[in-house]
């Protein structure tokens, strides 16, 4: 304001600056006289409606997290999805001979919840149906590269650390601990239970591998195994 | 920016029934430096450990360099008031002007600044869900080095211009509408990431499994957990800064209603809650990460940085 002040002084000769804070001056009180409301109501209002606003996009985002629940299931759509399950594990068995180093540690970790939801693929696999989807996606998370896994919305990572690993919307990002990770792979009871050290030094090489040609030999594997639906 | 040196003229407003509400010395100062040095910690300890080498924490450590400088400028400035309420400075001397300029566009730098860096790190953390696959290639320490470059030279330029021309009420609807539109770009940019990870966590709790009631009710317990943390930051971030943005527009639209000037009587309390902002935000982006608070127990905890393994 002394700043101001100054300028305000040496700028009366410069008639091109219009100074706001003139009215700070003696010159013009401001009249209270005949204030029909409360005098301070743009202030009231004003914070009125910024809790309004943040309790209205808290209801809003759980109302969407309510909506959004998975549904109940009857027996028989159970028994039907349990098909796709199974398929998940036989993926496994016809993909030996050419892809053992890349795409076995990717498919034995297929159950974990550690993943990315990653968009760009879902387009190229439209016709896929969702939990083929479910399960190239997570098969995909695991082509990125070590180094991502430190990266990522911070918020999820005390999530994951506090409520362990069953936490679906927090499986964005994770800390490489081996004993978590055990954890996971002995609940998920996985046949092919690969060390994920040994999967994640294949980290590196995974980017060279076209996401692609995963997804083609996924839908190939689905097709001659699994009767969906 | 004057407006921060408001404070140094308190004396001169004219009596009202709305009475100036001051702000005591003592609330600013602590403020000032707990915020310091909360954010130094935050930069030191990303600049220490070569773990948090990433883009991600780049820019979380360019949002706490914005918040120290910030401070650390605050701070100043309040010495600056007691000592001239006190006496010891002339209050409009040629030299003290000076030091008030640079002390205003040091704050306005800080404060587009760490906007700025909200921007970027909600679409660092776009670009992680989103571009998973293709993170590596696309945010390369190389290009997160570019994007905080011209971040940081935007905002000295900026910071320049807008003490020079604050009058200009053109620059001011500028610095509003800024506000405003990255407000909305960051919503968007979160609000998309939260619905496309809530579908995302739906199809995993929907797959068949013995367990799938239980994952289904962990679901719903981890949404809610994200549904309240997009709300902390996002509310954090509105309540901290909209009014003195509020009070900015009413100083252009309104300067002369009674109303008006009962909300700008207030000032003190919007810039106290501007620098809360800096208080708070190493508890919401920093704290959080599980490899930042190790490297805080390793320095805190250890006088010397090889002792401890």
């Amino acid at each position: 304001m002394s700043a101001f002040h100054n300028r305000s002084q040496t700028s009366a000769r410069r008639s091109d600056y219009v100074w706001q804070y003139e009215y700070y001056d003696d010159e013009e009180p401001v009249s209270f006289e005949g204030l029909k409301a409360h005098r301070y109501s743009i202030v009231i209002g004003f914070w009125v409606g910024l809790a309004v606003f943040v309790i209205f996009m808290f209801f809003v985002l759980t109302l969407l997290t309510k909506t959004g629940a998975p549904h109940q299931e009857n027996p028989d759509s159970a028994e039907k999805r349990h098909r796709p399950g199974s398929c998940l594990v036989d993926i496994d068995g016809p993909q030996d001979e050419n892809d053992k180093a890349f795409s076995r540690p990717l498919l034995s970790e297929s159950r974990s919840y550690f993943h990315f939801y990653i968009n760009e693929e879902d387009r190229g696999q439209r016709k896929l149906k969702p939990e083929e989807k479910t399960a190239v996606k997570q098969q995909e998370s695991f082509n990125r590269p070590r180094g991502i896994r430190s990266s990522g919305m911070g918020e999820m990572e005390e999530d994951v650390e506090e409520a362990g690993r069953h936490q679906p919307l927090n499986g964005l990002i994770e800390e490489n601990k081996a004993e978590r990770e055990n954890d996971l792979f002995s609940h998920f009871n996985i046949p092919n239970f690969v060390n994920l050290e040994q999967s994640s030094n294949l980290g590196e090489e995974d980017l060279l591998y076209e996401p692609s040609v995963i997804l083609e030999r996924q839908a190939h594997s689905q097709d001659t195994h699994c009767d969906i639906h | 920016m004057t407006p921060f040196s408001l404070a140094m003229n308190v004396s001169t407003v004219n009596q009202s029934d709305c009475p100036d509400v001051t702000v005591p010395f003592p609330i600013f100062f602590a403020i000032g430096v707990v915020s310091l040095a909360e954010n130094l910690l935050v930069v030191v300890a990303v600049i220490r450990n070569r773990n948090l080498h990433s883009p991600m924490y780049c820019f979380i450590c360019s949002l706490a360099a914005f918040n120290t400088i910030a401070s650390l400028t605050k701070t100043c400035e309040n010495l600056m008031i007691v000592l001239a309420e006190n006496g010891h400075l002339q209050k409009k001397g040629s030299s003290e002007t000076k030091l008030d300029d640079v002390i205003d566009s040091l704050l306005c730098m800080s404060f587009v600044g760490s906007i700025f860096s909200f921007m970027a790190i909600a679409v660092d953390r776009y670009i992680t869900i989103f571009h998973a696959l293709q993170y590596h290639n696309i945010m390369t320490m190389q290009r997160a080095g570019v994007i905080l470059a011209v971040i940081w030279t935007t905002c000295g330029v900026w910071a320049v211009l807008m003490v020079q021309f604050f009058a200009s009420k053109f620059i001011m609807i500028c610095f509003v509408a800024f506000f405003f539109i990255s407000l909305a770009f960051i919503c968007f940019l979160y609000a998309y990431m939260f619905m496309l990870a809530r579908s995302h966590a739906r199809e995993i709790a929907a797959l068949p499994s013995s367990k799938g009631r239980k994952f289904r009710r962990q679901w719903w317990r981890g949404s809610m957990r994200g549904a309240l943390t997009l709300t902390i930051l996002f509310g954090v971030f509105v309540v901290c800064w909209a009014p003195f943005f509020l009070h900015l527009t009413i100083i252009m639209v309104c300067p002369l209603n009674p109303y008006c000037e009962c909300y700008r009587s207030l000032f003190q309390l919007h810039v106290v809650l501007m620098m809360s902002h800096a208080l708070i935000d190493p508890a919401i982006y920093a704290f959080r990460s599980n490899e930042l608070r190790h490297t805080f127990r390793k320095m805190l905890l250890c006088s010397e940085w090889r002792q401890c393994s």
